[in-house]
């Protein structure tokens, strides 16, 4: 291990470890300032106070800017607001003046009025918001001494107007009442005149009376009468009439001549009444005429009335002309007071602007400050001592992934790159001494696998000559059983035919003897001849199945020599293990048994040599129903039970027949398919079903395998390519 | 319905009554009553002619309501006294219309009255109807949509008088005694046309201030001037004084009075100096039970009055009433001031139990017809066909 060691031991390496050890102290020697972490923590501090000067850069210039920004939005604009607002609620001050003195009713006075007063306490409130915002000095205060103005003015005009609305009702009322006592006089003086007139031509002022006589009807006395009567009729009528022109005369100019011809008319009525005769005199026409004067020139009569609604009118109108000077006076200090406020508006929007300048400047400085100063540290620190080494290292590292690893690392410098370099460097000898080690363990781990292997070949090939030797042994027992075979079927043939001639005789023999007189030897000839059938009967039962035994060894050597045709094996199945179970039942007659069916029709037609099949059926089945008997007569009550199925599978058809049989014990499973082997004694078999079976399928391209549990089951598994081999089969044939 | 939906329901109500109101819509009291207005002289010289008027209208109207209203709704008459002055009209009107909020004004009494009234009608777009007047200027049916008339004009009736002066006792010239105003100088414009149709022409025309009796003076006019028949357009106290100064006068011409003079006052106020002074009439004869309406209109009289006595005036104010409860039937169970009118326009002849009336888009007067009668040495009033020489 040491050795790797030494051959890169670099002489520049103080502390190049002999034996590497585990403790830190190597680490802990570093010097702590010269250090990778040291001098990153460094570059991170100088830029978080790098971040943090520029941010209290930014910080304290988007403070002043926004300072001046709120003091546009909370100060300036809002004064600018309120001036026009200001300007704006003196002019409707000075409408609502104007409405006030349009006020047609008492009711329409009062609501003006509040109206006004409302918009006055605006615009107070409005100007107590400026100065409570900032102080604009003499302009506030001016603009409260105009408006005081103005709010005079609008007093004064609100007190007039309301007196005049109350002298107007007054002088409603007097209108009524002059209509009524014009009717009155009217009615007093038409119905006066018209009797006086009609008295003048007939002498008769009543229905009943008898005419008055001419001197007495038509004296100067009656004519004064009627002449006076028409004055005060006349004299009323122009002093209603002036009245009337009074009461919608608009110009206080026009009232004194009107009022001196009203004085006249009036006077002139008056005298003409006093001219009556008393007796004449009407009371009412006279209480009329009185009224007529109070209403007319009497104290708050039309005339006194009327003039100072039209005077008080024009003091309104002088009033109104003055509000409006001071709202103008009002506006022109609002528009210097505008002028004021956009100055500081635009101061403090310049000072804005001129903050937020200086702070990107500053800010400006400091990211370029910022931007060299982290060009220079990436220079000297990152690329210097830290990619130019750690590049040393990491072309090191991939030498070393290559396999390389005689190149010693050399890293220098005194700080973490260069201790990754040492542990690096020290990695590297290990590895070194290992890669040796390994290299000898994996020879030796080649050389006994290729041992095994070669055994293992061994162990093959000698099973290989002993399977040869075994198929050589059954080749040739194979064609030495077909050559006895064919040298003994003659002399079979022989045996048979003349036992069957034998029998014959012996049945002419016992007819003959019927023929023969009653006797003690005719019987025992008979006896004899009996027998001697029974003995024939054997000697053919037996070259019978010596005969069976010899075609069954012809068929297995000459194999199959049938037709291939397309069969339904699913009905061939069928068929022939119900021909074995009618086999067995007409030897046994007691035999049953119960046969399940579970056949797949997708399996179809198969190329098959439906003979050779049939057979391989017939045998199975036989053997079953064979094994089904021979448990059915050792366990009492036992109910055989054949089930048949099939399957198709991917590449092949699967034929299962299943008994419930005794099943085949396992140390004799593995010979049944041999030639030769049989359980059964006696007659009932060849020992060569199977093994046939198994030759016939395989010339099918087929299998059989076996599944049993003694006491329980046997199952034969077939299994048929779906695909004929009958081409290879034949092509085989043909090479044979 | 639940109490607290009420606001509701009445603010649909006035949302609905406010679109209605902009085309002249329902002015029902209430659910149940529809509610007209009657300015009229109820007191002063005049007042039989106001009092006749709303009599007649209150018995149509309590006939109707016993009868179960008008598609449910109770007819309810708000009669208020203009003395026969203009002035108080206008003022009469404007707070039936405004503070009663009455469907239609009805039974208005005079000219005066009606040109200083109808305007204000007008201008609300409310039903003016039956009018006690037969002035010419309520005919004009397209200027005035709102008003229905009962009666023959006072063309008509001078025309008729003028008919039977000139056709009966075949005078040429005819003088007229009116009051000086409107409705007087209705009557001498109608004469004036009338006396042009037949050829004649006018004698002497004198007037009188209305609402006294200054008449003496204008009779010695038409004494002066010779007049053999004078047609009175006037009411009746001064018409009646300066008839019984003519008597007293021995002065006998033909009077023939239009029929506002009220016949039944001026026969009483004429007592015996009444007999062979003619008046023409715009209502059948109200003593004249053969006539349906009238047999009706006497029952219905006596059913709210059984002191009353049938006269023409309130025959005219019964037929007023009649004709305003039709108009409502015909326009539907929920009746607007336009559907009213359209319905009284539109429907062709209305027959008030045999009294008919026919309106028309551009005729707003339902009856042509006018009555000459006569005040027989009872006092009574006859009807005649013309008049009889002497």
């Amino acid at each position: 291990m040491s050795d790797p060691a030494k051959n890169s031991a670099d002489p520049a390496r103080v502390e190049a470890p002999e034996i590497p050890s585990d403790d830190g102290q190597d680490v802990r020697q570093l010097n702590f300032l010269r250090t990778i972490a040291a001098r990153l923590t460094l570059i991170l501090l100088g830029s978080v106070l790098l971040v943090a000067t520029a941010s209290l850069v930014a910080y304290f210039a988007l403070q002043i800017t926004l300072n001046y920004q709120s003091r546009m939005a909370d100060v300036d604009m809002p004064n600018i607001v309120d001036s026009v607002q200001i300007a704006r609620q003196s002019t409707a001050l000075v409408n609502g003046a104007f409405r006030i003195i349009s006020a047609r009713t008492r009711q329409e006075h009062e609501a003006e009025v509040a109206e006004v007063e409302q918009e006055r306490e605006a615009v107070e409130s409005i100007i107590e918001n400026l100065e409570s915002r900032s102080d604009l000095g003499e302009n506030t205060q001016n603009i409260r001494l105009h408006l005081a103005q103005l709010s005079g003015h609008l007093a004064s005009i609100r007190d007039s107007a309301f007196r005049r609305l109350q002298i107007e009702e007054s002088l409603m009322l007097l209108t009524a009442e002059l209509a009524e006592i014009n009717r009155n006089i009217e009615s007093d003086l038409a119905q006066s005149i018209d009797d006086q007139g009609f008295y003048l031509v007939e002498g008769l002022r009543g229905l009943d009376e008898t005419p008055a006589p001419l001197e007495v009807r038509a004296s100067e006395v009656e004519f004064t009468i009627y002449h006076n009567l028409t004055v005060v009729n006349q004299q009323a009528n122009l002093a209603v009439l002036l009245l009337d022109e009074m009461l919608v005369l608009n110009d206080r100019q026009f009232l004194p001549p009107i009022e001196e011809r009203l004085f006249s008319a009036l006077d002139n009525a008056r005298r003409a009444y006093a001219n009556l005769p008393a007796s004449t005199r009407m009371t009412s026409l006279g209480a009329s005429l009185q009224r007529l004067e109070r209403v007319g020139i009497g104290s708050s009569g039309i005339v006194e009335l009327r003039s100072e609604a039209l005077l008080r009118l024009e003091q309104e109108q002088d009033s109104l002309a003055m509000a409006r000077d001071a709202s103008s006076v009002l506006d022109s200090e609002v528009s210097s007071l505008g002028a004021l406020i956009s100055g500081n508006a635009l101061g403090s929007s310049e000072a804005a602007r001129q903050s937020a300048a200086n702070g990107i400047i500053l800010l400006f400085t400091i990211n370029l400050i910022s931007a060299i100063g982290a060009m220079i540290f990436g220079y000297f620190l990152v690329w210097k001592s830290l990619i130019r080494r750690l590049t040393a290292l990491s072309g090191a590292m991939r030498e070393m992934s290559r396999g390389d690893l005689e190149v010693a690392v050399e890293v220098g410098g005194n700080d973490e790159v260069s201790e990754m370099a040492q542990a690096l460097e020290r990695f590297r000898e290990y590895a070194l001494e290992v890669q040796r080690l390994n290299l000898v363990e994996k020879l030796a781990q080649e050389l006994d696998a290729k041992n095994e292997s070669l055994e293992a070949t061994l162990k093959e090939l000698e099973k290989a000559q002993q399977q040869i030797i075994a198929e050589e042994k059954l080749s040739s027992l194979g064609q030495l059983a077909a050559g006895i075979a064919h040298e003994i079927k003659n002399p079979l043939n022989f045996i048979g035919n003349f036992s069957e001639i034998a029998m014959e005789f012996g049945k002419e023999i016992e007819e003959l003897l019927e023929e023969i007189d009653e006797s003690d030897a005719r019987e025992d000839i008979r006896e004899i001849v009996a027998d001697l059938g029974k003995s024939m009967g054997k000697i053919r039962d037996h070259s019978k199945r010596a005969d069976n035994i010899v075609r069954s060894m012809l068929e297995h050597s000459r194999g199959g020599e049938g037709e291939w045709r397309e069969t339904d094996l699913n009905a061939v199945l069928k068929q022939y293990v119900e021909l074995a179970f009618h086999s067995m039942r007409a030897l046994n007659t007691g035999f049953n048994m119960d046969m399940v069916t579970d056949l797949d029709s997708e399996i179809g037609l198969l190329e098959v040599v439906p003979q050779d099949i049939s057979r391989v059926f017939l045998n199975l089945a036989t053997n079953a129903c064979q094994a089904l008997d021979d448990k059915r007569h050792r366990i009492e009550g036992f109910e055989p039970v054949i089930s048949i199925s099939s399957k198709r599978l991917e590449e092949d058809a699967e034929f299962v027949l299943r008994d419930n049989g005794p099943g085949i014990p396992k140390k004799i499973r593995d010979k049944i398919f041999e030639p030769f082997f049989t359980t059964k004694d006696g007659t009932k078999g060849t020992g060569l079903g199977l093994s046939l079976t198994t030759d016939i399928l395989v010339r099918h391209g087929g299998s059989i395998a076996v599944d049993s549990q003694e006491g329980e089951f046997t199952e034969m598994r077939i299994r048929l390519p779906l695909k004929s081999v009958r081409k290879a089969e034949e092509a085989a044939q043909e090479r044979v | 319905m639940n109490s607290c939906f009420r606001p509701i329901a009445l603010a649909c109500h006035l949302l609905f009554f406010a679109s209605l109101g902009a085309v002249g819509g329902v002015l029902a009291a209430d659910d149940s009553v529809i509610r007209f207005g009657q300015s009229a002289a109820l007191a002063g010289p005049t007042r039989e002619l106001g009092e006749g008027m709303k009599l007649g209208l209150d018995a149509a109207f309590n006939e109707i309501n016993e009868s179960g209203g008008v598609h449910g709704y109770r007819l309810e008459l708000v009669s208020l006294d203009d003395g026969y002055e203009p002035e108080a009209a206008i003022v009469n009107t404007r707070a039936l219309i405004e503070e009663r909020q009455v469907f239609a004004l009805i039974g208005p009494v005079g000219t005066p009255t009606s040109t200083a009234a109808q305007p204000i009608a007008t201008e609300a777009g409310v039903p003016y109807i039956g009018a006690f007047t037969g002035a010419e200027f309520l005919r004009d049916a397209e200027s005035l949509p709102n008003v229905i008339n009962v009666r023959a004009s006072y063309f008509q009736e001078t025309e008729e008088m003028a008919a039977r002066l000139s056709l009966d006792l075949g005078l040429d010239t005819v003088s007229i005694f009116y009051q000086d105003d409107s409705y007087g100088r209705a009557g001498l414009n109608g004469l004036r046309r009338a006396v042009e149709i037949y050829g004649m022409e006018i004698r002497e025309e004198v007037s009188y201030p209305r609402n006294t009796e200054a008449v003496k003076l204008a009779l010695l006019d038409l004494r002066r001037a010779g007049a053999e028949a004078v047609v009175i357009i006037g009411a009746y106290q001064p018409a009646s004084t300066m008839i019984r100064w003519a008597r007293k006068l021995n002065y006998s011409p033909y009077f023939i009075n239009i029929s506002f003079i009220g016949s039944e006052a001026l026969a009483r106020t004429l007592g015996q100096d009444g007999e062979g002074v003619y008046v023409t009439q715009v209502v059948p004869f109200p003593e004249d039970a053969s006539l349906p309406v009238v047999a009706e209109y006497q029952a219905a009289l006596r059913r709210i009055n059984s002191s009353a006595t049938p006269s023409f005036v309130s025959l005219e104010g019964y037929l007023a009433g009649r004709l305003a409860a039709e108009g409502l039937r015909l326009a539907g169970p929920e009746p607007s001031r336009e559907g009213f009118l359209r319905a009284l326009k539109t429907s062709g002849e209305i027959n008030l139990s045999g009294f008919r009336l026919t309106y028309g888009l551009n005729d707003n007067q339902g009856s042509d017809q006018v009555y000459l009668t006569v005040i027989d040495e009872s006092g009574d009033f006859t009807s005649v066909d013309r008049i009889e020489p002497r």
